[in-house]
């Protein structure tokens, strides 16, 4: 799912000017009073556009099939209710038997103002309460036993827990233990009505956004609990996988989206009817509108349709060619995708609350019908909800318990993505002017670094915007640092063996350390830990450069038989003599560079000196000491120094203090002086009648 | 000079015929061209420029504060991918904000102030010495001042009117989408709302046309503000149509060279030095021509004011 609020986007905005490439640099020979580190170990890292290492065949075909739905559901587009019925097959797919169940009603969350989602007031979409309230409401859960009759659970069911209102998380006694790998057959009926559209479904208008809207159990942990959680603000879910057969019954002339493949689809009495059906997912959303536009194209061997209001057109098609590029792109590098089809719901502005979202097989974007082709929102969004299709849908990790594993971990294969498709303009692209999705993550993450951990609990955060600072934007600029600094090719290779080895397996924090552990090394793995959930952070500084000619030092000096004074006389008895300070010898300067670390996370970076006769020289430093100091004498003098000239450190606290330069060394501001005053001008001219 | 003294008009008899100062005459209608007077178009520019700079010097003195010690200075706030320019504008947020701010009270300021630059720039096209010709700038800039008040009373009037215009323009244009959303949907609402928002820009248009038409009549006829906007409302009603084609050409050619100065601007790249300084040129360049082309429309208003309302005759 996309934040509500990208904070850096607002400064994105702002930024509009012309832009300004680098003059190269010409590499200059350094004489050095101390050894200096060999030559820079960090690997050049353009944006990955070469595949890395595909490696399917250790992919699983498919998931541990836990919970089947078979359901028929019914549209009533003028109450925007929704009725369903049909059964549930589930297995206990733990170690223990188990004498409960716990049933999501996420639909809930918008019956009243007392629901969790309602209460947790953190800021972002989703925020006000809907204009008409919805609900979902179970009229029967029954278990089917082999030859006997059915036991209607509902009765017995606990929607709410003592002194609290909110009905998204149902507790069902069974009648009986369910052992394990038994499964075990349930009929259900439900009626839903709708809410206007909030936080990825509801309605506006003839518009049906259909999600979290049937009685759904949660997953069923090895040790026989429940992953079962109230509907909060900034979660989102946690499923086991199955298979999805359900029929939706709407009226004629309504054109349906929804997970899974269409194996039925006809029309009569005044009613559509389509069944869709898909396994190895764990989830079902679907959409219903009389006015859907559709686009259909084959992109490899995924059928994708792209459902879009009228006048949407040329947004739907930047969205096709976001997916024309990234279905391909992130197969190769996090596993095949391994559905038939795809499918895009584009919902109006008036309804934005619907985009933005993903589920299996079926994404929800974003954007209005103008957007300029210079601000590549719609290609981000399109992009991000596809990348979730594998750090969510595929890994399907626990989105309550650990928001970085989806959003974050996606947040980066949607920069790396963009990146590799668009370059340096992969947000924006003004006239010149190029903003990078990475550099907008970076920007946002150190925005909230301080504040509380990246890994933890999505109703820990204590706000919307530091939930996505840190979920998203801090965790997308770790990732892209670690590609920067070890190599692309590298990262993707560790995220792309996390994403194949973890397919359908619900992996944890662990999991993903210790991939990437394997692939870039233990202090790669001990970095992320420290980043991830320890707030760490890092800041290069430059603390000075300075540089004077050498010269015969001056002072007071006791000097032995034999000594050679600063002077070049030996002393022939010991004797203390006055030297004066000599006159620069005008062929040799004393540099010195002085260098720290700020924060608990180190990562090797180089120094780029800069010398008086243009020339420069780059220098690397492992990163591990908070301090380093560089002394030479040499020919030429310093003029400045920078650390990590080349940007790779995308987590680094501050840029401004990268750099230090000798008295008069540096280049100045003519370039914004020169546009400020360009854009002043014509802004003048703009308003002065 | 001596072609400018033949432009000098005969001695005007209607009774409007007030004079700025004693030494100063009427040029003949034809004559009231700011081709004529290109150092009144360059003390326009001279005028913005110096503004814009002394504006602009806090947010150069905020981008050296930051990056000038860099070797390669303040173009590492425009590399690709912008990360530094974001983490500035993060880190240096509240020195941004007075940037923007003094910038603001810059505008306000050149708004107010500028009208005497404008009006001396009007005055100088309408007037000139017997003796020496042009009217100068001392002249022109003393004549400016002495009709500032009746310049702002007008820059009162029509930014009220103009807000209102533009203020209904925005509420009926939302109106309309609100009423065709359900039916048409939300593009083709918002494209209508669009129009409709469009029309009442052409309206404000029209009264920024008689703006410079009544502050015309304030230069030809040395008349208060008000009477000088009954003045331009009846000397624009004389052929509206042509007036506001005059204005529309001329403000849609002045976006032409900063679009080509934007691309310019792109292809040239960062490099500073040399290639800085020719941006700059072609920039100031920009900056000119807008002025010229404003200076030429405002020579219309006053050959049309001259004609319609003193000289119709002439």
């Amino acid at each position: 799912m996309m934040p509500a609020v990208r904070p850096p986007a607002s400064l994105a905005l702002i930024a509009v000017a012309a832009h300004f490439a680098i003059e190269p640099a010409v590499p200059q020979p350094l004489r050095t009073a101390e050894p200096l580190p060999e030559a820079p170990v960090v690997p050049p890292s353009p944006p990955a556009a070469a595949p890395a290492a595909a490696d399917d065949t250790r992919v699983p075909e498919h998931a541990d099939d836990v919970v089947d739905y078979t359901l028929r559901v019914t549209l009533d587009p003028v109450a925007h209710t929704v009725h369903g019925e049909g059964t549930i097959a589930w297995r206990n797919a733990s170690t223990r038997p188990v004498r409960e169940m716990w049933l999501h009603l996420y639909l809930n969350a918008f019956k009243n103002e007392r629901s969790v989602f309602l209460r947790e007031r953190v800021g972002g979409r989703g925020s006000e309460p809907p204009e008409d309230w919805g609900w979902i409401d179970v009229r029967r859960l029954a278990l089917k036993e082999a030859g006997g009759p059915s036991v209607d659970l509902w009765p017995r069911a606990e929607l709410r827990r003592p002194g609290d209102d909110d009905e998204t998380d149902a507790r069902v006694p069974l009648p009986r233990e369910v052992a394990p790998g038994e499964t075990i057959a349930l009929e259900v009926a439900f009626d839903d009505k709708l809410p206007t559209v909030i936080e990825r479904t509801g309605y506006r208008g003839t518009f049906h956004m259909v999600g979290q809207w049937f009685p759904k159990i949660a997953r069923v942990e090895s040790d026989g609990t429940f992953a079962h959680f109230p509907f909060h603000h900034l979660s989102e879910f946690y499923s086991d996988f199955g298979s999805y057969d359900v029929t939706l019954d709407v009226p004629d002339g309504y054109v349906v989206g929804a997970t899974g493949t269409t194996v039925e689809s006809r029309v009569g009495g005044g009613r559509r009817v389509e069944r869709h059906v898909q396994s190895d997912v764990h989830d079902f959303a679907w959409t219903a509108w009389d006015r859907w536009q559709k686009q259909a194209e084959r992109v490899g061997d995924v059928d994708v349709a792209l459902l879009y209001p009228p006048g949407f057109a040329a947004v739907a098609e930047r969205e096709m060619a976001t997916l024309r590029f990234a279905l391909p792109y992130f197969s190769t590098h996090y596993g095949r995708y391994p559905y038939r089809v795809l499918t895009v719901v584009h919902p109006q502005q008036d309804a934005s609350e619907a985009g933005g979202m993903e589920y299996p097989t079926l994404i929800t974007s974003g954007g209005a019908w103008y957007t300029p082709a210079a601000v590549l929102a719609p290609e981000i969004v399109t992009i991000h909800e596809l990348g979730h299709q594998w750090f969510y849908g595929l890994v399907a990790t626990n989105e309550l318990a650990w928001p970085f594993l989806d959003e974050g971990l996606n947040q980066f294969a949607e920069a790396d993505g963009m990146s590799a498709w668009r370059r340096e303009g992969s947000a924006a692209d003004l006239a010149g002017l190029t903003i990078a999705d990475a550099s907008l993550d970076a920007v946002g993450g150190n925005m909230g670094v301080h504040d509380e951990p990246v890994a933890q609990a999505a109703s820990a955060f204590t706000s919307g915007a530091n939930y996505a600072r840190l979920v998203y934007a801090r965790t997308a600029a770790i990732v892209e640092t670690l590609a920067r600094v070890y190599g692309r090719e590298s990262t993707l290779r560790a995220l792309g063996r996390y994403a194949r080895r973890f397919r359908f397996a619900h992996p944890g924090p662990d999991q993903f350390l210790d991939t990437f552990g394997e692939v870039l090394g233990p202090r790669v793995e001990r970095t992320l830990r420290a980043a991830l959930f320890e707030k760490g952070w890092v800041d290069y500084v430059v603390d000075g450069a300075w540089s004077q000619m050498a010269r015969r030092a001056g002072g007071v000096f006791d000097r032995a038989p034999g000594d050679t004074a600063s002077d070049g006389a030996d002393a022939g008895a010991n004797e203390r003599v006055r030297v004066e300070p000599g006159e620069a010898d005008g062929a040799t300067w004393e540099n010195t560079v002085a260098l720290r670390r700020r924060g608990t996370l180190s990562f090797p970076v180089d120094i780029e000196l800069t010398f008086a006769d243009g020339t420069t020289r780059r220098e690397l430093w492992d990163g591990e000491g908070e301090y380093k100091r560089i002394s030479w004498s040499g020919p030429v003098a310093l003029r400045s120094a920078v650390v990590d000239p080349d940007d790779r450190v995308m987590l680094d606290y501050n840029l401004e203090n990268n750099r230090a330069s000798v008295e008069g060394g540096g280049g100045g501001a003519p370039r914004t002086l020169e546009r400020a005053t360009y854009w002043m001008q014509l802004a003048l001219q703009a308003v002065s009648p | 000079m001596s072609d400018y003294r033949a432009a000098i008009a005969p001695p005007d008899e209607t009774p409007d015929a007030a004079r700025p100062a004693q030494d100063l005459v009427l040029v003949t209608t034809p004559a009231m061209r700011a081709r004529r007077h290109p150092w009144a178009i360059v003390g326009v520019w001279a005028w913005q420029a110096a503004l814009a700079l002394v504006a602009s010097w806090p947010a150069g003195s905020l981008a050296r504060a930051a990056y000038g010690g860099d070797p390669r200075g303040d173009a590492v706030l425009w590399d690709a991918g912008g990360h530094a320019l974001l983490d500035a504008l993060w880190h240096d947020s509240h020195g941004v904000s007075v940037v923007m701010r003094a910038g603001g009270f810059a505008l306000a300021a050149g708004i107010v102030v500028g009208l005497v630059p404008a009006a001396a720039l009007m005055f100088a096209m309408a007037y000139a010495t017997r003796e020496r010709g042009r009217a100068g700038a001392a002249r022109s800039l003393a004549a400016a001042v002495g009709a500032f008040g009746a310049f702002a009373v007008l820059l009162v009037a029509f930014g009220v009117l103009q807000g209102i215009v533009v203020g209904a323009g925005a509420g009926v244009a939302r109106w309309a989408e609100h009423m065709a959303h359900p039916s048409m949907g939300e593009a083709h609402a918002e494209l209508l709302e669009g129009a409709v928002g469009l029309l009442f820009v052409v309206g404000a248009s029209v009264l920024g046309v008689v703006h410079d038409m009544a502050r015309a009549a304030v230069v030809r006829f040395q008349v208060s503000g008000l009477r000088g906007f009954a003045l331009g409302a009846r000397a624009f009603r004389s052929a509206p149509v042509r007036l506001w084609w005059s204005w529309a050409w001329r403000t849609g050619a002045a976006a032409a060279p900063v679009a080509a100065a934007a691309a310019a601007a792109s292809a040239m790249g960062g490099r500073g030095g040399a290639a800085l300084a020719l941006l700059a040129l072609l920039h100031q360049a920009v900056v000119a021509s807008r002025i010229a082309l404003r200076a030429s429309w405002l020579g219309v208003p006053l050959r049309t004011v001259d004609v319609a309302l003193a000289r119709p005759s002439a």
